[in-house]
Formats: C-alpha cells, structure tokens, sequence
C-alpha cells in the first residue's frame, strides 16, 4: 500500500471515530437505485442504511437490526473521471494546492468503494489526450489511481474537464458510477450536452474542489500566476474593492449557473476548499445523494 | 553652457545602461508566485482592465522619472558651467596730488583740485593724498580711501586756492625754509607721502602740478628726488603751465620735468590753458588704469540649478509614482 492511500486512510479512521463507525460505508452502500431483487446475504445495519433496506424479520429473530444485500448491489465500478491539466497545480481556496484535496477526496471514495467491494477505474488527463486506468478492486490499485491525480504539475497541458467527460460518454457503455473531480468550471452548452447524455447512463457524483480567490479580501495580497498563460496577476489591482465587489458577483453567478445545471440534472454537488474539510463534504455529499432519491 | 566634466555624461550613461541590462537579465525569483487557476475570470473584467492600465501609466512614469532623475544627476556631476574671460581692472592705485603752490601756480591747482573733486564721486579702492608745497611741504590729507573726507578737503582747497581766496592761512607752514619753489624737496616730500613698505601691490602715481621756477637751495635736486620717486615704484606725472617754449630759462625748467617724468615712466604734460587739466588728469588716470589691467581671467560660473532641479523633480514624480504603484 503506498503513501497517499495511508494518508487518507488515517484521516478517514479518525473522522470514522469521531462520527458512527462505519457510517460512511453505509452512505457509501445507500448509493447505488438500481438494485436487482436478487438476494444475496444479510449483514449488520450500520448508521445510513436505507431503513427500507432493513430485513425485519430477520431483524426479530436476532435481536439487531440486519440489512438485505442484494446482487446488483455488489461488484459495481467506481469510476473517477478528473482533469489532471496544469489547473490541478493551482491554488484551491484554502491555499492548498487543488490535486492534494482532489487525492484526498477520490482517496476517500475510493476506499469506501474498495471496502465495499467494488472497483476503481480513472479517466483523466491534459489538453486534448485523455487517458485512463482500469477497473480493479485493489488498494494497491487504488494507490496508482491516486498517484496519477498527484502527477498533475505546472508542467502539464491546460485543463479540460469536458473533454474528460466527452470521454467517458464515448468509452464506458456499463453502467457505474462516476465520480467528477470537477473545479470551476463554466456550465456552458458542451458541458450541459455531455451531462444530460451522463447521467442518462450512470449516477454522478460533482465533486468540486474550490478555486482561490482572486479578488476580496479573502484573496492573496501577493502576485500570482495565471496557469493558464504562465504569466504573471498582479493581485494587488484587485484589492479595489469595486473590482472586488465585481469579480464577487461574477463568480456567484457561474457557481450559481453551474448548480443550475446540476440540479436539473440530478447530480448532487459538493464544492470542497481545503482538504479537512473533505470528509465532511464528502459525507454530507452521499447524504444528499440518498436524499435526492 | 558647457560642461566641464564632459567624459562623465557617457561614462555615467554606460554605467547606466549597464545596470539596466544588468537588471533586465538578472534572473527573477519565481518564488512567491501563486499558480492560480481561471485568471482570466479576473483579468476579462472591465474594471481590472482599466486598474491595470492605471498601474502600467504610473510604472511607465516612475520609469520615466527615475531615467530623467539619472540623466540630470549625470548633467549636473558633469557640472555644467558657463566660462566667460574678463579683464579685470584693478582698483588699488594710490595717488598723490603734488601740488606747488607758489603764486603762479595757483589757478593751475585750482583746476587740479576741482577735477580731482569731480573724480573721487567715481572712485572705489583708490586711495588719494595731497601734499601742497612752496618752499616747504605740507601734507593737506594723507593717502586714504575715506572719499567722504576727501571731497570735503577737496572743496576747501578748491575754496581756497581759487582767485577770491581772502587770506593765505590754507597755505601756512609752506615757506618756512628760505627760498620759493623747492621742487625737489617738494616731490621728495610726496614720494614719502606713501607708506613706506606694502604688502599688496598698489601702483603709485603723482600729479606733479609745478612750472620747476626753483629759487633757493632744496635739499634734494629734483633728478634726486626723481631717483627717490624710481626706487619707490612711484610714476610722476608732471603738469607744466608754464612751458613756453622759447625762453631759455622756461625750457630748462620744462626739460627738467620731463626728465623726471620719463626717469619714473610717468609723463609730462605742457598746459596750456587750465581747462586742458581734466582731459589730462583723464588721459593719466586711463594710463594708470591700462597699466593696472591684470592678466585675462577665465571665470566659471556653475549652473547646477536646471540639473538639479529636473532631478529633484524627477524625485517628486518618482515618489508620487510609487506611493500609487504600493497602494
């Protein structure tokens, strides 16, 4: 088992303890709608199972509650679809660097997958190439998926999540369920095209690591670099605070726009800015999955 | 306008240059940098647009004003000055009226006197002083500068030699030794008139008014006198209102002035009439003045002032820029 999978995995045992064990594993479980009827096995209830999926019978003869397993519930795939594009080197809100929450955030889903006995597959890559890692159910696996997303440097091409997307569409004709380590990005036409088309095929979860602000006094009173032109911002223009206020405003308006789109299409969301607060996004992310169903 | 350390304005704008490419090719420390996603969501809006183009006007000046605040600190070290050569006349001469004043030679001292009055108005550095003499020298005023006195005990000579002088007590004390005219002892009395010894160099002139109708025993003979005026550095101008030419006792008398005049270097003049004493005393005193023209002096006046103040200007401007660039 390599580094960044212990690393997340630490994180994940003390965030189990502080909240009921075993409980993301059980969000993790209620995911998936498509079950088939076809019984399997029971198992313990954990805190975020379905009720519904609760086997009272077999309930009152145990005397603890006990969850139906189906088959169609088992052996699914798990597929990150990620930008590792130059934009992934860049800074997130929190002052992090975006990949390192983006590892965290697939390393956690990841493991919850793996646990559950599903695989891992990874559609990624920069510019115009996508390239991807398939489907298998080992940590070890796992590590590679996240060293692959760690790989995302400077020195990559620039960044386009849609062409990612556009792969996935064009590849993948099992179901699974995606998993998009998005940032910003604009909900124009191309990505609403390539989402409707998605989520007619698979369950999507919008995992959104957060840009730094540019403007406002959250931002960084220093000169950044744009990855995109490698040229220097001179942040400090944007201390003015009607460009501020504007910048502002522009900015709730895409992730507004974005929600938009993804609520039309049914996709829970979450927007994560640091990566201590991964868990917790992530947790209350496959909450509102469940919700939404 | 010149400059007077030329060689420095090339020097000081290679070395300039140099620091410019020195600068230009340092390499930047990349350190500090954000990497930062979707800039351009920033650098589309309007607003930074145009508070970029604020910055960049206020960088361009700063540029601007630190490139004008090295040029002029360069002018201004290469001292720009302007060089003018002038000859300057020099107002140090002592001069002494020597003045005989036995019975024909008072309408001559009288006009002396008077243009003497007229001359000391215009006089700064020269000194003056009037020894009157007959058989005997007196010393009306010592050589002094004070033009206040001077004029005042002009006037009273002028009072008192003139024709309608009633008494002849501005004359007493000039015929205690016997005889009428010692115009050696006269002119010797005049030569010791100036100070014995000077430390600066002041040139010496006498305005020697005399006919030379010695009678009587002087004790210098006027060629030892005329001795006495050389070895003190001393130029004798005579005046003669009584040179006729033809009486053989006149031109003795008149020979003899002239001989002291050009053993001294100074110079004899016939008079003819009194109204020929001012252009005369003119002629001597633009002589003395010729002889006084010192040496051609180069004059270099520094003109800083436009160097400097571009430069301080420039700092004005500079500073303003980057109190806006900071902000």
């Amino acid at each position: 088992m390599g580094t960044l999978l212990t690393a997340v995995k630490s994180k994940m045992y003390i965030f189990a303890h502080r909240r009921a064990r075993g409980m993301l594993d059980g969000e993790y479980a209620a995911i998936f709608r498509g079950r088939s009827l076809d019984f399997d096995d029971l198992r313990d209830y954990v805190p975020g199972d379905e009720v519904r999926d609760i086997d009272w019978k077999a309930t009152a003869r145990v005397g603890t509650p006990l969850i139906k397993r189906y088959v169609a519930t088992r052996r699914q795939q798990l597929l990150f679809v990620a930008d590792t594009g130059r934009n992934m080197a860049a800074a997130a809100l929190g002052g992090e660097i975006k990949k390192d929450i983006a590892v965290m955030a697939m390393g956690v889903l990841g493991s919850l997958a793996i646990r559950h006995g599903d695989s891992v597959a990874l559609v990624h890559g920069d510019g115009a190439s996508s390239l991807a890692l398939p489907a298998k159910g080992t940590e070890s696996h796992l590590e590679q998926v996240l060293q692959r997303m760690d790989a995302a440097t400077l020195g990559n091409g620039p960044s386009d999540l849609c062409a990612r997307l556009e792969y996935v569409a064009a590849h993948y004709k099992q179901r699974m369920l995606l998993v998009v380590i998005a940032d910003d990005v604009n909900a124009d036409d191309r990505l609403a095209t390539v989402l409707r088309r998605l989520r007619a095929q698979h369950e999507i979860l919008w995992v959104q690591v957060a840009d730094a602000e540019l403007a406002g006094p959250a931002a960084a009173h220093s000169a950044a670099m744009d990855v995109a032109g490698m040229e220097t911002l001179l942040l400090l223009l944007a201390q003015d605070p009607e460009l501020a206020a504007s910048y502002l405003d522009a900015t709730a308006a895409r992730s507004r726009a974005l929600a938009e789109l993804l609520k039309s299409n049914g996709i829970a969301a979450t927007s994560i800015g640091s990566t201590t607060l991964v868990l917790t996004k992530v947790f209350a992310l496959l909450e509102r999955h469940r919700r939404a169903h | 306008m010149a400059l007077k350390y030329w060689w420095l304005v090339p020097l000081g704008l290679a070395l300039l240059a140099t620091v410019v490419v020195v600068l230009w090719r340092r390499p930047r420390a990349a350190q500090e940098l954000i990497p930062v996603a979707h800039a351009d969501r920033l650098t589309a809006l309007p607003l930074y647009k145009n508070a970029l183009a604020r910055h960049r006007t206020w960088l361009v000046t700063a540029l601007a004003a630190l490139a004008v605040l090295a040029v002029s600190l360069i002018v201004a070290a290469a001292r720009p000055v302007s060089e003018s050569t002038s000859i300057p006349e020099q107002r140090n001469r002592d001069i002494m009226l020597c003045l005989d004043v036995s019975g024909s030679m008072l309408d001559t001292d009288e006009a002396i006197v008077s243009v003497f009055a007229d001359l000391v108005g215009n006089f700064k550095g020269e000194r003056i002083g009037m020894t009157i003499f007959d058989s005997s020298a007196v010393t009306v005023f010592p050589l002094t500068d004070d033009y206040d006195f001077v004029a005042e005990e002009l006037t009273v000579a002028k009072k008192a030699l003139s024709a309608d002088a009633t008494t002849f007590e501005y004359l007493a004390g000039t015929y205690e030794a016997a005889g009428s005219s010692l115009i050696g002892d006269g002119l010797a009395s005049c030569v010791n008139g100036f100070p014995a010894t000077t430390d600066t160099k002041r040139s010496r002139s006498i305005i020697f008014a005399t006919d030379n109708m010695l009678s009587g025993k002087p004790l210098f003979t006027l060629a030892q006198s005329a001795t006495l005026a050389k070895t003190a550095n001393t130029r004798v101008y005579a005046l003669n209102p009584n040179d006729y030419g033809s009486i053989p006792s006149f031109v003795s008398a008149a020979q003899g002035l002239q001989d002291t005049a050009r053993a001294t270097d100074g110079a004899y003049y016939p008079l003819e009439s009194e109204a020929a004493v001012a252009s005369i005393v003119n002629k001597v005193q633009a002589t003395e003045a010729a002889l006084l023209k010192g040496a051609p002096r180069l004059t270099i006046v520094d003109h800083p002032e436009f160097a400097l103040g571009a430069a301080l200007l420039a700092l004005l401007v500079f500073g303003a820029a980057s109190w806006r660039l900071r902000r």
